[in-house]
């Protein structure tokens, strides 16, 4: 036993091992790679099978938009070889795959519309594909370790707010069935300022509540084993409650408020670990929405549309259910397997391409379809959760929680909306949906989630 | 180019079948996470030996030490519940200025270093922990280290077989005496000036 110890104390190697990383094969980098690759199978197989079911025939002009992506997507991955070898291996693929089956469907919508050239909502998506990894690809690039974020956390949360308010200001704002959220940008397009606010809210949540999160978490009475804090501490959570409040009075958007809301409770539950907070948050934002749905009326619309929907009053009503019982069809329609791509009439519901893609995919690849797009978001956002509990530092654990709920957040009030589980508002399916900015927020979303995951593997670490 | 309807069916169910495909590929690869990580093979030349009477000869071994140290460290230990928990009574408190590594006393790397910042040091057989031990009594995410108020603190991670300071098992989180041995599964470190 003596000689045993002695020996494997001869065996011990100095602390720092020798700097050897060139030579070294990248793993992770090679298995994204062979990942990425089925990926943009799925992607062009995906296109291609849109086009055998809708035209009969393959139009090799429009394969273009399968490869568009895949080069994209491989020019990001020839990135993270150099910038972030570290960086998870799962998250490019994933977003890769939703962003290519989004294409293909928009493309599919396009199809029926009969529209083409840069009329086509596909080949306006694939350009902002193009824009979006562009954004993803400047953020890792320019941001080399995530605690430079910390620094900016004030900065930050104004940068969010303003770009909340921005579509309120006259001459810039622009109503699209009748939310507000919407900045005209010369004749360029419609940009939704709001979607690149949750990054930058998620920036400040996480460095504000790291900062101070002690006398929101430590003082207050106990009312029924739950330590709830005093009154005065109740500061940060009324400002973010009449925040998201504004956004529904005066933006009139429902999903949006409720998406900040929900990032802050989490955000804050997470810093302080306290039931308390969330109690207390749902009750307020449950109060809020009740009292704006018995006085505002674009909201007591929704609530009627949910629990109504399949009345023929409602259903036949000018902005009634119409859409969404439409889109129940368009499931039902779909049912276990499908139609198949192209051999649905997804076109007949409202706005297929960007708020109710999910029921257009729904009526194409049925429920097993569905089923593994929910399937990607959970692996998704099973990875964002994953690397905050891997950080080493508060900030990097707080900042990746909160960007992967924001996701899973999103996916759950408008999936939810679509399946009629809650009232429906209008936000985008991220990746999926037709919107540039939703993908350029959720790009730099993905982005920044690689970055951590670099930033948490390359910490100096012993193996024993 | 005419399709049939068979050729669409079987293209229908080939791509879901490919969609799911690619899902179990990523769970598959990520299994890891889902099982623990694998136990390690030893991989240097001494390898096989080692691996047979690694079970056996390493625990034995290594409560010696873990006597000496409880026996070493005893007075410190009983000198901070003691009351006089003022920074400076504590002199043999781990804190950020007193100590600069971490130095694994026993098991297969004893002997090696490893530098302290400010950082919080994670302990685990997965391999996004900052010290990896990968043997049979380590669990995925093991304890870890971190600066509360510039002291060192050892928490367990509800371990299968618990973090042991000074020869006693870890339950809350605990100041780490200088030089005092913390005993995960095979491996001893202390902390140092």
């Amino acid at each position: 036993m003596q000689s045993l110890s002695k020996a494997s104390a001869l065996r011990a190697r100095p602390a720092t091992e020798p700097v050897r990383r060139l030579h070294l094969p990248q793993k992770l980098r090679n298995l994204e790679l062979f990942l990425l690759l089925i990926a943009c199978f799925i992607n062009a197989s995906s296109v291609v099978l849109v086009q055998l079911g809708a035209l009969g025939e393959l139009d090799p002009t429009l394969v273009l938009l399968g490869a568009g992506l895949s080069v994209l997507v491989i020019s990001l991955h020839v990135v993270l070889r150099f910038v972030a070898r570290d960086a998870d291996p799962f998250i490019l693929p994933i977003a890769s795959v939703l962003n290519g089956i989004g294409i293909a469907m928009i493309y599919r919508i396009d199809i029926a519309d009969q529209e083409s050239g840069w009329q086509s909502a596909a080949v306006r998506q694939t350009v902002w594909s193009a824009l979006a990894i562009f954004c993803a690809i400047v953020v890792l690039l320019v941001i080399r370790n995530h605690r430079v974020l910390f620094r900016y956390t004030y900065i930050a949360g104004l940068i969010g707010v303003l770009l909340l308010f921005l579509p309120l200001v006259p001459g810039l704002g622009k109503e699209v069935s009748g939310a507000r959220v919407w900045i005209s940008v010369g004749s360029f397009g419609t940009f939704q300022p709001g979607e690149i606010a949750k990054i930058a809210l998620a920036v400040f949540f996480a460095g504000y509540l790291v900062r101070n999160r002690d006398s929101l978490s430590m003082v207050g009475k106990k009312i029924l084993g739950a330590r709830f804090p005093r009154f005065r501490d109740l500061g940060p959570i009324l400002v973010v409650w009449a925040l998201s409040m504004s956004v529904i009075i005066f933006q009139r958007d429902l999903g949006t408020a409720l998406l900040y809301f929900g990032l802050f409770l989490v955000m804050l539950y997470l810093a302080t670990g306290r039931l308390s907070w969330v109690i207390l948050g749902m009750g307020l934002f449950l109060g809020g929405a009740l009292i704006a749905s018995q006085t505002l009326d674009y909201v007591n619309g929704r609530f009627t549309n949910w629990l109504d929907a399949l009345n023929p009053a409602v259903y036949d009503a000018d902005g009634g259910s119409f859409q969404l019982v439409q889109g129940l069809f368009g499931l039902a329609k779909g049912g276990l397997l499908g139609t198949g791509w192209g051999q649905g009439r997804p076109e007949i519901t409202p706005v297929p391409q960007s708020d109710y893609i999910i029921a257009s995919l729904g009526e194409e690849l049925g429920l097993a379809g569905i089923f593994a797009i929910l399937a990607l978001y959970l692996l998704f956002v099973a990875r964002g959760f994953r690397i905050g509990f891997a950080g080493q530092d508060d900030f990097g654990k707080l900042l990746a929680v909160g960007l992967a709920f924001v996701v899973a957040l999103q996916c759950f009030i408008v999936i939810g909306g679509v399946t009629r589980v809650i009232p429906l508002t209008g936000l985008t399916t991220p990746f999926l949906a037709a919107g540039g900015s939703s993908l350029v927020a959720n790009w730099i979303i993905a982005a920044l989630l690689l970055r951590l995951s670099d930033t948490v593997r390359n910490q100096p670490r012993l193996v024993v | 180019m005419n399709v049939s309807e068979l050729t669409l069916l079987v293209l229908r169910i080939g791509f879901l079948l490919l969609l799911w495909m690619f899902i179990f590929g990523i769970v598959y690869a990520l299994r890891s996470d889902l099982f623990g990580q694998r136990v390690r093979k030893m991989q240097t030349d001494a390898a096989p030996v080692a691996a047979a009477a690694f079970p056996a000869s390493a625990v034995p071994a290594a409560v010696p030490v873990a006597a000496a140290a409880e026996a070493f460290t005893a007075p410190v230990a009983r000198a901070s519940p003691a009351g006089q928990d003022t920074p400076a009574a504590q002199a043999g408190t781990a804190t950020s200025q007193n100590t600069t590594r971490l130095v694994i006393t026993s098991g297969p790397k004893a002997g090696t270093e490893f530098p302290l910042g400010a950082d919080t040091i994670t302990i685990g057989r997965s391999s996004d922990s900052s010290l990896v031990i990968r043997d049979d009594y380590t669990s995925t995410h093991h304890a870890r280290l971190m600066l509360w108020h510039d002291e060192w603190m050892l928490q367990d991670l509800d371990s299968t077989n618990g973090t042991f300071l000074a020869g006693s098992r870890v339950t809350v989180p605990t100041k780490i005496p200088l030089n005092a041995t913390v005993k995960i599964g095979a491996t001893s470190f202390e902390l140092r000036r």
